[in-house]
């Protein structure tokens, strides 16, 4: 029995980049560098832990533009056994419901057992694509995963989840999408080799919305949300008075608190 | 391939998902319960959907899915619902993503609520998913601010990019138009003990023999809620495991005890007590932050706050261009020091309380 | 009916012997040698331990450009300022008397070729130079130690899992700091006499623009590279100050023995802080907030501390290789660096067409190295080193008290005539260096700095 393990990495630009133009007042998204959304490395952790356990394959998905070839380089460098791009133009505009249906698709054709995904992106923070994925396949999901346990022999994989007023320990059935939890999947070092193979000489697989079969579903038609409008927001004006002992620190906290 | 289950049966549904949006109506709130005890954030939700409601003419529906939820029920209506539907039944019990979503869905394609309205919890954030796929609704993700436009269409507003900017989202032909609202952003309303609604029982769509999840295990752990607190003492990474300079801080202050995802992630503190883009929002007099940088995840969840304390080694530390009052200091001197400073200073509040 | 996977991959990758080179460090002198073998054909592999090039080096700021420029295109390389004006200041603890050139010619291109220049972003680009001539960059890798085979060096250990890679010769380029260099018995340890740490800072000024051409005096790409010594610069430390400026910040910093900075009650911080509030300063860094800060060390044993060059299957090039020129007039090691890195690359590609790997096919790389201005400088500043040790009280201390109490002297006005005050101002720089013998002899040993 082994296992094939899809893991959707998205490229985003560097959170710590994206700024206000301080002239314009504009997001200035365009100069930040394209980089690996963060919890998508712990997703790949979490993947490669399940191999560990499974056996079988690990292999990245990304849907975005051609130059996401970087981060399925990447990601290949860090351990995946193979890696897809899924590119078209068709996508433009696609809210959730279409990215998660295309990510979707792309785990039935890789014909995957497990979907692992971030918590969510950098950039949209929406946490809504891995239950999404699950969704349109009607599989089984564990999300806010905290520690993955793979039984192969029952045909499950068992989570620890975060969850409100405590954690619990859920076991589904395959296929099944996991969302890791964010900061407790520590990836492990790129072998370096590999990182050599994977940065230098790998190139990904395309498909486009044709392969997948769903040019009609897909990109801005389909979205049911629409951005209505974008305000970027004033920071919130502090005093920021640095003091430079505990007295008068204390003393202004007492006026708020007094 | 298949394309089953996913709505496009319905009779009513247009091209891509697209409705009659004027066949649907009502705003509802999910009421998140666990072994009978409520999320506050559900209350935050029904008194903010009332107005809501009123602007729009609508009802405001509470929902419930558990086991045993009379007295559930009976709260939502004395909070304001007009009506609140329920799903009883032991197979909700405890959650699980799948029958959660399945039940929600069915109730939500029969009655065709306008406007969906569901706590941004993990347990909120798990299943909104598996309802708005299959019913193709529109679904905006961790709002912070709600609003209805001239046409009645419901204006969710979420902070993107670090929270530098605030984005209005839209559903313009799709229906139901659904959110996950981040907790502590809504005040929630004091029971008026009026319940004058009715409570109505739906039929439970799903059975234990069709679940594709099984909960091994629970472990109930903090529930603090610290978005009600007045005064907040934030730990982050900085403390290095140590709580106790900050307890002694906090206990002077009479101050909850909150953390940086950081810290909640090293295991020093419950998440229930996170503060951020995925923990909580909190808006006390005082929020002191005790070693934490000042991450934009971290500031969105306490950007509110009215005066803001950083201490911090680091005079570089982010967090000192976003508080009132700093102090470059080793915690692990300055929180002592600080405490003994203020002994007392709350201690007549005390006498009151 | 599902697509395929077509990407045909790799199960177990493994590159040993797929490289002919392997250089330790993309720094200045590691990006030249791999610019220049992979220019001859060679396939070269570079290990950076930062996230990327440029990543970890901290360096003040002013970069020499002769050889840089004759090995690739300069024109889009991503440079601050030209320097246009070098002063230098000497300092006690309230005083500064200064010296100062702004020469014409230093307007005009090649402009001297010296440039202020931020090392993250030129590293990067000048490591990209080598990726585009057919080098592969590898980043966020450390060198943990040297493969031996038959003993001779025959690749590199690294610090990730199948972390081992074999590759004919390997180039040392890891800088100031050369752990692997020293690890593997190639070098000695550098004394502490040898050794100055440099810690720096670049300011930006948030509150209007301008600022630096106003305080600087500056037009358009000009800039300047001001240095300080003396006690206001780095107390009794042995060593100096300097501020460049770049586009729109200063680099600020010091660089001092580190054999003083651990016998010192001072950090290197706080020393940085008190030149910083020098009064002869502060006005130049005033309402700056700082950006970034580093610290780093810098070899500067001078022609002595040269290790040897060449070893069977490997080649040490740059500040690992103790190649720095630094004695208080002259801070090079830029230009040296990437001399020693193109002489070395040359000697390996040669050695590479004639299938040889011992040291003595590498032999025309020290020999070259020889020849060149590298060596040449560091001989003739050999005695520079040793004399300013031995009259460090006289230079650092004295001597700027000295040029202050006379400067003042001379320029006094009161009633007093003005012969009077010439004589005093005389009598003080006279006193400091122990009268017209002591000066004369100071002259004749300093001599060479000008001849
Ligand atoms: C998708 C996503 C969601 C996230 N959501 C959240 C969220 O909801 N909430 C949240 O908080 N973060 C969130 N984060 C993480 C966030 O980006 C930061 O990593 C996190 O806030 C850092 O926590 P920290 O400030 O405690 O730790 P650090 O950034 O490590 O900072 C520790 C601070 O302590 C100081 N310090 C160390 N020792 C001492 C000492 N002895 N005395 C005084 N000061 C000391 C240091 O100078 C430093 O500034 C999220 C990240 C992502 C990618
Ligand atoms: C404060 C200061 C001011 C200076 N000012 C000037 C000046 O104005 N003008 C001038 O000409 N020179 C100046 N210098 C000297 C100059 O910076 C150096 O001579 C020059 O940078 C040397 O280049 P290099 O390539 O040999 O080493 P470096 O620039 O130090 O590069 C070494 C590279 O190797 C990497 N590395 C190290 N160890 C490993 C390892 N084990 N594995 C993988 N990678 C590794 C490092 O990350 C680094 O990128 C100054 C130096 C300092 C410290
Ligand atoms: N375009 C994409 N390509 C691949 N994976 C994605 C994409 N968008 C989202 N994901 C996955 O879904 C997770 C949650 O994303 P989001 O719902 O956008 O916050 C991410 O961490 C990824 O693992």
């Amino acid at each position: 029995m082994s296992w094939t393990i899809a893991v959707g990495v998205k490229q985003v630009p560097d959170a710590d980049e994206v700024g206000i133009d301080p002239d314009t007042g504009r997001l200035d998204r365009a100069s930040a560098p394209a980089v690996m959304n963060g919890p998508d490395r712990e997703a790949l952790e979490a993947a490669f832990r399940i191999r560990d356990q499974a056996g079988g394959e690990v292999i990245a998905m990304s849907m975005g533009p051609p130059n996401a070839t970087s981060v399925l380089e990447e990601a290949v460098a860090m351990g995946c056994d193979d890696a897809v791009l899924v590119s078209d133009r068709a996508f433009g505009g696609s809210d959730t419901w279409p990215t998660s249906l295309t990510l979707a698709r792309t785990a039935e054709a890789l014909d995957a057992d497990v979907v692992v995904c971030g918590e969510e992106t950098t950039d949209s923070s929406t946490g809504q694509v891995p239950p999404g994925i699950a969704a349109h396949n009607d599989w089984a999901q564990l999300t806010y995963a905290e520690a993955v346990d793979a039984r192969p022999d029952e045909n499950r994989l068992v989570a620890r989840r975060d969850v409100e007023g405590g954690h619990e320990v859920v076991a589904a059935d395959l296929p099944v999408v996991v969302a890791a939890a964010y900061g407790e999947f520590e990836p492990r070092p790129a072998p370096l080799h590999r990182k050599i193979y994977g940065e230098n000489d790998f190139e990904p697989t395309v498909w486009d919305a044709e392969d997948l079969e769903i040019k009609d579903e897909v990109g801005l038609e389909v979205s049911p949300t629409s951005v209505g409008g974008m305000e970027t927001v004033d920071p919130v004006e502090r005093k920021s008075e640095v003091v430079d002992d505990v007295d008068d620190l204390a003393e202004s906290i007492e006026e708020v608190v007094a | 391939m298949s394309d089953e289950g996913e709505g496009e049966g319905e009779s009513e549904e247009h091209e891509n998902g697209v409705v009659d949006v004027d066949e649907y109506d009502d705003v509802w709130v999910f009421i998140e319960e666990h072994d009978g005890e409520v999320m506050s954030v559900s209350w935050e939700l029904l008194a903010e959907a009332r107005t809501l409601a009123d602007e729009l003419g609508d009802d405001l529906v509470a929902l419930a899915i558990g086991e045993g939820l009379d007295d559930v029920a009976e709260q939502a209506l004395e909070r304001g619902a007009d009506r609140v539907l329920v799903a009883d039944d032991p197979v909700f019990e405890p959650y699980r993503a799948d029958p959660y979503g399945d039940q929600f869905r069915a109730i939500v394609e029969e009655r065709k609520p306008s406007i969906v309205l569901i706590g941004g919890t993990h347990t909120g954030r798990d299943f909104a998913g598996r309802v708005a796929v299959p019913a193709h609704a529109g679904l905006t993700a961790d709002v912070t601010e709600l609003g209805v436009d001239e046409d009645g269409l419901l204006e969710a507003r979420r902070p993107a990019f670090g929270g530098n900017v605030l984005a209005t989202i839209l559903c313009e032909e799709h229906r139901p138009q659904m959110a996950t609202i981040r907790p502590g952003v809504f005040e929630a309303a004091d029971p008026d003990g009026e319940a004058d609604g009715e409570i109505v029982e739906v039929d439970v769509v799903v059975e234990d023999d069709d679940c594709v999840s099984e909960v091994l295990e629970r472990e109930v752990g903090d529930t603090a809620d610290i978005t009600e607190a007045d005064r907040i003492v934030a730990v982050g990474h900085g403390i290095d495991g140590d709580l106790e300079p900050a307890r002694q801080l906090a206990d002077a202050l009479d101050a909850e005890i909150a953390a940086s995802r950081a810290a909640v992630d090293e295991g020093w503190v419950d998440g229930a007590r996170q503060v951020g883009q995925t923990g909580k929002t909190v808006r006390p007099e005082l929020y002191v932050a005790v070693g934490i940088s000042g991450a934009v995840q971290h500031l969105e969840g306490m950007n509110k706050s009215e005066t803001v304390v950083a201490i911090n080694n680091d005079p570089n530390a982010p967090i000192f261009e976003h508080a009132d009052y700093g102090i470059v200091a080793d915690l692990f001197d300055a929180c002592p020091d600080l405490a003994e400073e203020l002994e007392g200073v709350t201690e007549p509040q005390e006498v009151v309380q | 009916m599902s697509p395929e996977l077509e990407s045909d991959t790799v199960a177990d990758p493994n590159y040993d012997d797929e490289f002919d080179a392997i250089v330790v460090g993309a720094g200045l002198a590691g990006s030249a040698a791999a610019l220049t073998m992979a220019n001859r054909g060679l396939e070269v592999l570079m290990i950076e331990r930062g996230s990327s090039p440029g990543a970890k080096n901290v360096f003040g700021g002013v970069l020499y450009t002769p050889t840089i420029r004759e090995l690739t295109d300069f024109e889009n390389a991503p440079v601050e300022r030209y320097v246009a004006e070098r002063r230098f200041s000497m300092l006690t603890e309230n005083d500064e008397t200064a010296f100062s050139l702004r020469p014409g010619e230093w307007h005009e291109e090649p402009h001297n070729d010296s440039y202020t220049v931020l090392r993250g972003e030129f590293d990067e680009w000048f490591a990209e130079q080598a990726v585009e001539e057919g080098a592969t960059l590898l980043t966020s890798t450390t060198v943990t130690g040297l493969l031996r085979e038959d003993g001779r060096i025959a690749g590199v250990e690294t610090d990730r899992p199948d972390g081992t890679i074999r590759a004919p010769y390997v180039v040392l380029a890891e800088g100031g700091n050369s752990l692997v260099s020293e690890g593997a018995n190639l070098k000695a340890t550098e004394t502490r006499e040898n050794v100055a740490v440099g810690v720096k800072e670049v300011l930006e000024f948030p509150e209007r623009d301008g600022v630096i051409e106003d305080r600087f005096r500056l037009t358009d790409d000009a800039g300047v590279s001001y240095h300080y010594f003396g006690e206001g610069a780095v107390g009794d430390a042995f060593g100096g100050g300097f501020i460049y400026t770049n586009d729109d910040t200063v680099s600020v910093g010091v660089a001092y023995r580190i054999e003083d900075a651990a016998t010192h009650d001072q950090s290197p911080e706080e020393t940085l802080n008190a030149f910083k509030s020098h009064p002869a300063v502060a006005p130049l860094v005033r309402n700056a907030r700082t950006v970034e800060y580093s610290a780093k060390t810098i070899p500067e044993g001078g022609a002595d501390s040269i290790p040897d060059l060449v070893h069977d299957g490997a080649a040490i090039v740059g500040d690992a290789a103790g190649l720095v020129l630094n004695n208080g007039v002259h801070l090079e090691g830029t230009n040296m660096a990437v001399e020693s890195g193109y002489h070395a690359g040359n000697a390996i590609a040669r050695a590479a067409e004639n299938g040889r790997v011992g040291a003595e096919a590498l032999q025309v790389y020290p020999e070259a190295l020889e020849e060149s201005f590298v060596v040449q400088n560091l001989e003739h500043y050999k005695w520079m080193m040793d004399a300013v040790e031995e009259d460090r009280d006289l230079l650092f201390e004295d001597l700027p008290r000295a040029f202050a109490d006379a400067g003042t002297e001379y320029f006094r006005i009161d009633r007093t005539p003005k012969e009077s005050h010439a004589k005093n101002a005389k009598r003080a720089v006279l006193d400091a260096v122990g009268g017209w013998t002591g000066a004369a002899k100071l002259a004749l040993r300093y001599r060479k700095v000008v001849t």
